[in-house]
């Protein structure tokens, strides 16, 4: 007995417990097809789960949360619903009355001017009608109570259990509940199918602005409807669920059409064009880039202009400085400074030296063999009326190394390291530039008659292995000298300007200009050379200054190369004259110094290996 | 136990109307009788405005469309008869293995016909005349009236399932699973001048013991 009562007992519980979810997951469901603003529907309508729910159609257990299992039936969160269910948690007993009211907007309504204090009143109020509460005015103009929901639990007052009904009770929880389950899915059914479920697609689904709004109210005592508003209404009953401790009803009034009501689902508002939009140029003018960044100084300026332009120059065979403005860009004016910059920027072979003395670069630099790396006849005379290029001193080689142009191998050094060279063997003073070139041709072929002449006048021509020093995979072409140059220069990890020994020893495959290993210095024999090589230097400077920009064509810079390299010639023999006694330090103003301060370096980097290389052969 | 039948009231379609309405109807059967954990999902209908709830079962969605392109072949092959849909839950009883038989019975408890009258559009060939304009009005508003109907139509379609799952609740067995649908179905498909139609429905008579109510 003690035990069937307790099963009663806790039948009854579980009952009450049925009962008490049923109201709010009845609540959920109608609120949750109701309220527009706790919607999460997409504009297709295909349903989309909250955040808090796992976004899964399929129907995995693992991702219900405990309330969603109630019934069976897993439903979006609505907040709404969660809020207005704490009355009916107390008390099962009372009825829970849902209005569903449609809030009309004015007709002058303008959605700019809207204050929201006067409009809709939000689906998240909830209003517990009491027997004074006239918060609101059904009757009013703006809202229509277009459903209302009814779910009661009547229970029923019968005398105490007998073994009949605790029979019926122990099965009772079991019928009620899944008699809840088939009534909870035809309410689901059912709120898609009333005509206010339109109204909330429409609310929750488009963009456009309406002139309506849906809104709740949840309550447990409502004013009846009259006669004539029950007259527009439909009722829909659902199958009460009898228990053996009550019954369980549910049913709904609602308005058969709602577009009887004067409603206009779609009144959009006309589109209108914002001119001035964020980031438009109206709204914010575009700022103009400071105009800083135009290079004014010659290509050569630039380091990273010029990091390359030394490899182009065989290209256009014409020196980097092919802004003939004659301003000196800052790193002229500071040599030394921009100098070790040059150097640290430099794309050339990684084995030169981030530091090379001047006196290095200089002793480098008289070498012989530095024609090898330069074909003279790349030397494209400036033909604008920049400083002279020739630098007697040290100076000089640092010019030189400024050009930026591939020929390194200027014999720049030889240049500075006798400053009283005479230059007029070089040139006469100003011959035509072919004369100029076939002097120094001349001066050249005297210690090779023939080979480097032609090749000063014919650099294009495919004579590679003439070129004393050069290896044989230099060709005639500009540019292939110069890569295989750089190539050159990259095989050696020790010395970038190492020259195999037959190119530099073997005397018939060399000219002059291109010195034998031996002392710069030496007189007699050298001193020719040393002189083709001033004219050749002069003429790399030259070129060097009037070196076009990377971008140029190099074919036709190569074709101006030997009437340039003439001119270069020319003046550059000219000049040591005239600054011959000049101090060094002036040097660095002229000389067309316009030219690249990375060339420079360059080239000074490049005699002192070169210097070294020579030093190394002479201990063999 | 009984079986409750269900005949659900006859749709005049149109060819491509069909698999719309069916789908509509039978998944709004099955969703009342997928008894286990689901979460239900939303679906509308593109030809009419209407909102129908499926039980979110990949598998009985597949079934469904397999079972509607047969439907529309039978259409198809037979057309200007009435067809008919037959969604029967029933319960697996084992019997034991006989001489004659082996098979597992299958004991119906429900069954819900689906009544479609295929409408055949015959397309007016009356020429490109200038006359054309005015037949072709006519036949867009009566095209427009006979959607609205079979909207109407198929509401109440929808409504009569809603109250045959109110008011019959006693027949249904308890539930056996705990997600999707909850009972073992089938659907059958036949028209009314197929022999085999009379026979599959004495078939079931013969089954479930009882005589059909045909309403």
């Amino acid at each position: 007995m003690a035990s069937s009562h307790g099963n009663t007992h806790s039948e009854r519980a579980k009952m009450e417990q049925i009962i008490t979810e049923f109201f709010a997951k009845s609540l959920h469901i109608i609120l949750e097809s109701r309220c527009p603003y706790v919607s999460s529907r997409n504009y297709s309508g295909e349903q989309v789960l909250s955040s808090l729910s796992p976004s899964s159609s399929s129907s995995s257990s693992s991702s219900f949360r405990p309330r969603d299992k109630w019934f069976n039936l897993a439903l979006r969160d609505c907040p709404a619903a969660l809020e207005n269910i704490d009355f009916w948690r107390q008390s099962n007993l009372e009825p829970m009355i849902v209005d569903v009211i449609l809030m009309q907007r004015p007709i002058d309504w303008d959605p700019l001017n809207f204050s929201p204090k006067t409009g809709f009143v939000s689906g998240k109020e909830r209003h517990y009608y009491g027997s004074d509460n006239e918060e609101f005015g059904c009757e009013g103009k703006n809202e229509r109570i277009i459903e209302r929901w009814v779910l009661q639990y009547e229970s029923k007052k019968n005398g105490g259990s007998t073994g009949s009904k605790k029979r019926s009770n122990c099965t009772s929880s079991h019928a009620l509940y899944k008699k809840s389950i088939l009534l909870l899915r035809s309410l689901y059914a059912t709120v898609r199918l009333l005509p206010a479920y339109k109204l909330f697609r429409d609310l929750t689904s488009s963009a456009h602005i309406r002139m309506y709004n849906l809104a709740h109210r949840v309550s447990s005592f409502v004013e009846p409807f009259t006669r004539r508003e029950e007259a527009d209404m439909q009722r829909f009953v659902f199958t009460p669920v009898d228990t053996s401790c009550g019954r369980l009803c549910l049913s709904v009034l609602y308005r058969s059409s709602v577009v009887d009501m004067g409603l206009d689902p779609s009144t959009p508002i006309s589109p209108q064009f914002i001119p001035e939009y964020v980031g438009s140029p109206m709204a914010e003018p575009l700022k103009r880039f400071p105009s800083g960044f135009v290079s004014q100084s010659s290509p050569s300026s630039s380091p990273f202009g010029r990091r390359h332009s030394w490899s182009y120059d065989l290209y256009r065979a014409s020196p980097p400085s092919a802004n003939p403005s004659p301003s000196p860009s800052p790193t002229y004016s500071d040599s030394h400074a921009s100098l070790a910059k040059q150097r640290c920027r430099r794309l050339p072979p990684p084995s030169l030296p981030h530091h090379v003395p001047d006196e290095t670069l200089v002793a480098y630099m008289k070498t012989p063999s530095y024609d090898e790396y330069w074909p003279s006849p790349v030397f494209s005379p400036s033909p604008s009326p920049s400083p002279p290029t020739y630098v007697p001193n040290s100076h000089i080689s640092k010019a030189l190394l400024r050009c930026e142009s591939a020929p390194v191998s200027i014999p720049v050094t030889r240049l500075s390291s006798m400053p009283s060279l005479p230059n007029k063997q070089l040139m006469p003073p100003s011959p035509p530039m072919k004369a100029t070139l076939l002097s120094a041709a001349e001066n050249i072929a005297h210690v090779r008659p023939t080979s480097t002449a032609d090749k000063l006048l014919s650099f294009s021509k495919d004579r590679p292995h003439q070129i004393p020093g050069a290896r044989p995979s230099v060709n005639s072409s500009p540019s292939k000298s110069f890569s295989s140059r750089l190539s050159f220069q990259d095989d050696y990890d020790d010395g970038p300007f190492v020259v195999e020994d037959d190119e530099i020893l073997d005397p018939s495959s060399r000219s002059g200009l291109f010195e034998l290993p031996g002392h710069p210095n030496e007189p007699g024999g050298n001193l020719f050379v040393k002189r083709s090589q001033d004219a050749a230097v002069g003429a790399l400077v030259r070129m060097l200054k009037k070196a076009p920009p990377l971008h140029q064509d190099l074919q036709g810079s190569t074709l101006q190369t030997p009437t340039n390299s003439i001119k270069d010639t020319t003046e550059i023999s000219e000049e040591p004259r005239v600054q011959q006694s000049s101090a060094s330090n002036s040097v660095s103003s002229g000389l067309g110094l316009v030219t690249s301060k990375t060339t420079a370096n360059a080239l000074e980097e490049l005699h002192g290996y070169r210097k070294m290389k020579d030093s190394l052969l002479k201990l063999k | 136990m009984n079986c409750e039948v269900c005949q659900l009231k006859e749709l005049d379609v149109e060819h491509f109307e069909i698999r719309e309405v069916l789908r509509c109807i039978l998944h709004t059967i099955l969703f009342h009788r997928a008894l286990g954990l689901v979460r239900p999902k939303d679906i509308d209908l593109e030809l009419f405005e209407i909102t129908y709830v499926q039980c979110g079962d990949v598998e009985l969605e597949r079934k469904i469309d397999e079972k509607i392109d047969q439907f529309l072949d039978r259409v198809e092959k037979h057309p200007n008869k009435k067809n008919q849909i037959c969604l029967s839950f029933y319960e697996v009883k084992n019997k034991q293995p006989t001489w004659f038989t082996n098979k597992v019975e299958r004991l119906y408890w429900e069954q819900w016909y689906i009544n479609l009258n295929v409408a055949q559009h015959q397309k007016g060939h009356s020429g490109k005349s200038t006359s054309s304009k005015i037949v072709v009005d006519p036949e867009a508003e009566e095209r427009t009236v006979r959607r609205a109907a079979l909207e109407a139509s198929l509401r109440d379609v929808l409504f009569q399932i809603i109250r045959f799952v109110n008011e019959k609740k006693d027949h249904i067995p308890p539930i056996p699973n705990l997600e999707g649908v909850s009972f073992p179905y089938e659907i059958t498909i036949s028209s009314s001048s197929d022999s085999a139609f009379g026979m599959e429905m004495f078939k079931r008579m013969l089954q479930t013991g009882h005589p059909t109510m045909l309403s």
